[in-house]
């Protein structure tokens, strides 16, 4: 009771603060970012809201970080010196501090057996946000771009680079082909993209100590986009390690190793999109293991009248790009629908996918649900000028081992309060809408969950 | 009198157009021009100008949000960047200027298109209104060049300032919040809350910083926003309008060219 009080004054105190800041912050856009500062615009330009791109800021994105329809990879920003061209680094150089300040989490019940000691009921935690990622993007060259990320999980302590590929666009012809090669985002031009959301990704918590090929038990659940979530239990990568049915994966992956291709060679409205990648988080190294094949195609609608709609389809084709508990491979596929309309104000999107393991191996027949689905739909709209109000629906319909898998829905909503374009605070809560009092399935206990912290780029 | 005032903006003007516009071979304004045109401008301008031109793209809304500015709406045939009088269409030299520089925190500089590719886009635009059919904009001729200005310069400007009564917009100090700024009354022409400009902060205006653009906006103003023109009040001697512009660049905090 007493931890529940404490929880409602942290919250209604960071709401007020919120509300607050409103009235005592003046609003004036700033042009801050790496892109802002190179072409000297406000981020609003290319986003509806950072890190949402609207429909000039994909086309910049699809242009290999050069205006839109222009090549201008070799003349913005650079300084010839010489026969030497330079860069202003600081039109390269961003960052990125994204996390909760404030979190609590509610319990029905102590988790299973197995779980982390000291995890109670209800837990308040101030932290410091948890992501950091300095990022540098741009063009080396007329229609040679790059981005590499460097990302620090501040809670886990681990660094890594989540994202570094090199783009050469405008192959054979403008908007042709654009070749990305590297490790980079597959949907990065999908309709809905795993790494823009406005509610960040909040990942699970498992029991320290997990055994390869060992069911990990979880703590409390990862709160992410539905569609794009692994949706299975019982799946391990190549090393053993559990994959999480709340990671987002395959073509939804937030950083994969390959290569791709995509264009508009049919006229504006349609973007097409292949790859190839190692698949299943398989990193730098020795690999035998087949490649995971994708395709994309996408359909675009955007002329006038502030509105701009787009649909999207796709078919990933893994290739022994995980394994069961009995060791075995197996090809997990996954076919995808997306789709989105932004309107003045207001920016609506849904996905739904469909997994399926092929051939499930005979270690684990009979006891395998080998398909599962997701479905993600939200909305993000501005009630004030800088007032953001999101709001999201996830739900796994998940497959997998039948002793372990449990389907799970959540409602996110989220207030977010621009001080400037590039500085934000915001306070969110997830309700779980399938929720059973005395289960012992985390994506079952959960009761509710808030959220409060910041989200500065510069 | 009136007449005397308005040659000697004019003056001004298209010295200034002449020092700040660049030279480029224009191709002749035909179909064809205007149909090449209409292939950049659907691959790079559609997104916030709209693709019937009316400044209502898909990415349109995003830039001002609920506040000015809003992408130019090229079917009115009003703009803000010119170097003709308060009212009157932009010169192809104005819009060109535009295109190449940019708007400061709005529109990006597009000079990475050829300069012929920069002609034919314009062609595009200015066939998104009728005016540009039966009227030939033109900077007003060149009579004059300002004397050169001394240290009592700055001195005229500020009282300019005063007599003009900038700071009622810009304030005091030029940052912007003058009473009226403060109030909430300024407002383009749809309707949209604008924010003055904050004169301390020379890279943030949108007509450009430097002593002649800052010359070039007093006297044509900014057509759809509360700035009006000043050319029949700054003419009173050659060197108001430059008196003016030099205090306003003495109110900031940033270097300027």
């Amino acid at each position: 009771m007493l931890h529940r009080r404490f929880s409602l004054v942290v919250a209604t105190g960071v709401l007020v603060g919120i509300a607050l800041s409103c009235l005592m912050v003046p609003n004036k856009a700033q042009a801050i970012p790496a892109f802002a500062r190179k072409y000297d615009v406000n981020c609003t330009a290319c986003h509806t809201a950072p890190p949402v791109l609207n429909t000039f800021g994909q086309r910049f994105l699809e242009n290999g970080y050069q205006l839109p329809g222009t090549e201008d990879g070799g003349f913005t920003g650079k300084k010839k010196l010489g026969d030497v061209t330079l860069d202003d680094v600081g039109k390269y150089l961003a960052f990125r501090l994204v996390g909760n300040a404030v979190r609590n989490w509610s319990f029905q019940q102590q988790n299973p057996a197995g779980a982390d000691a000291g995890v109670v009921e209800n837990k308040t935690e101030f932290t410091f946000p948890e992501n950091f990622v300095l990022f540098a993007g741009g063009t080396v060259a007329k229609n040679v771009g790059f981005m590499v990320e460097v990302g620090h999980d501040v809670e886990g302590g681990e660094t890594e680079v989540e994202r570094g590929f090199v783009s050469f666009n405008n192959l054979g012809a403008h908007n042709l082909a654009h070749v990305r090669v590297g490790k980079f985002d597959p949907s990065a031009f999908y309709s809905v993209v795993t790494i823009r959301q406005q509610l960040n990704d909040i990942g699970e918590s498992t029991s320290n100590g997990c055994t390869p090929y060992v069911s990990c038990p979880l703590n409390r659940v990862g709160l992410g986009p539905g569609a794009f979530a692994t949706k299975f239990y019982g799946l391990y990568d190549r090393s053993g390690s559990a994959i999480s049915p709340f990671a987002s994966t395959l073509y939804n992956s937030g950083g994969e190793m390959g290569i791709d291709v995509h264009g508009r060679p049919f006229g504006d409205s349609f973007l097409y999109q292949v790859g190839v990648l190692n698949g299943a988080n398989e990193n730098f190294g020795d690999s035998n293991k087949g490649k995971d094949v994708y395709a994309m195609l996408r359909y675009d609608y955007a002329q006038s009248d502030y509105f701009a709609m787009n649909l999207s389809g796709f078919i990933y084709q893994g290739n022994s790009n995980a394994q069961v508990q009995s060791h075995q491979d197996v090809n997990w596929n996954r076919y995808g629908i997306s789709a989105r309309a932004t309107y003045k104000m207001v920016d609506l999107y849904a996905a739904y996918s469909i997994d399926r393991i092929n051939k499930v191996p005979t270690g684990v027949i009979g006891n395998f649900d080998a398909t599962a689905t997701g479905e993600t739909i939200g909305v993000d709209t501005y009630v004030t000028n800088s007032t953001l109000f999101s709001l999201r629906y996830d739900n796994i319909d998940a497959g997998g081992m039948l002793d372990q898998r449990t389907s799970a829905s959540f409602l996110g909503v989220q207030a977010k309060q621009y001080l400037r374009t590039n500085v934000a605070i915001f306070a969110r809560n997830d309700f779980n809408l399938r929720k059973v009092d005395g289960d012992e399935a985390a994506a079952r206990n959960l009761r509710n969950a808030f959220f409060a912290g910041i989200d500065i780029v510069f | 009198m009136r007449r005397h005032h308005l040659a000697s903006a004019a003056a001004l003007i298209l010295m200034l157009g002449a020092s700040s516009s660049v030279h480029a071979v224009k191709p002749d304004d035909n179909p064809a021009t205007r149909a090449q045109g209409k292939v950049i401008f659907d691959r790079t301008c559609l997104w916030c100008h709209g693709v019937t031109g009316a400044g209502d793209g898909p990415a349109g809304w995003f830039l001002g949000r609920y506040t000015a500015p809003r992408p130019r709406n090229f079917t009115t045939g009003s703009f803000k960047f010119r170097s003709t009088p308060s009212g009157d269409l932009p010169t192809d030299q104005d819009l060109f200027r535009t295109v190449t520089k940019g708007i400061p925190g709005y529109m990006p500089s597009f000079a990475s298109l050829t300069e012929t590719e920069r002609w034919q886009v314009i062609a595009y635009v200015k066939s998104f209104s009728q005016a540009f059919r039966v009227e030939t904009p033109v900077s007003l001729p060149l009579t004059d060049t300002p004397t050169p200005l001394g240290p009592e310069s700055l001195d005229r400007g500020r009282a300019l300032y005063g007599r003009f009564e900038c700071h009622t917009c810009h304030g005091v100090e030029g940052r912007g919040d003058g009473p009226v700024a403060q109030a909430g009354d300024l407002r383009d022409a749809s309707g949209l809350l604008i924010q003055a400009a904050d004169l301390t902060r020379p890279s943030s205006f949108k007509n450009g910083a430097a002593l002649v653009d800052l010359v070039r906006t007093l006297l044509t103003g900014l057509d759809g926003t509360p700035m009006p023109s000043y050319a029949a009040r700054l003419t009173e001697t050659d060197h108001d309008a430059w008196d003016l512009a030099r205090y306003i660049h003495s109110l900031s905090a940033e270097s300027v060219p």
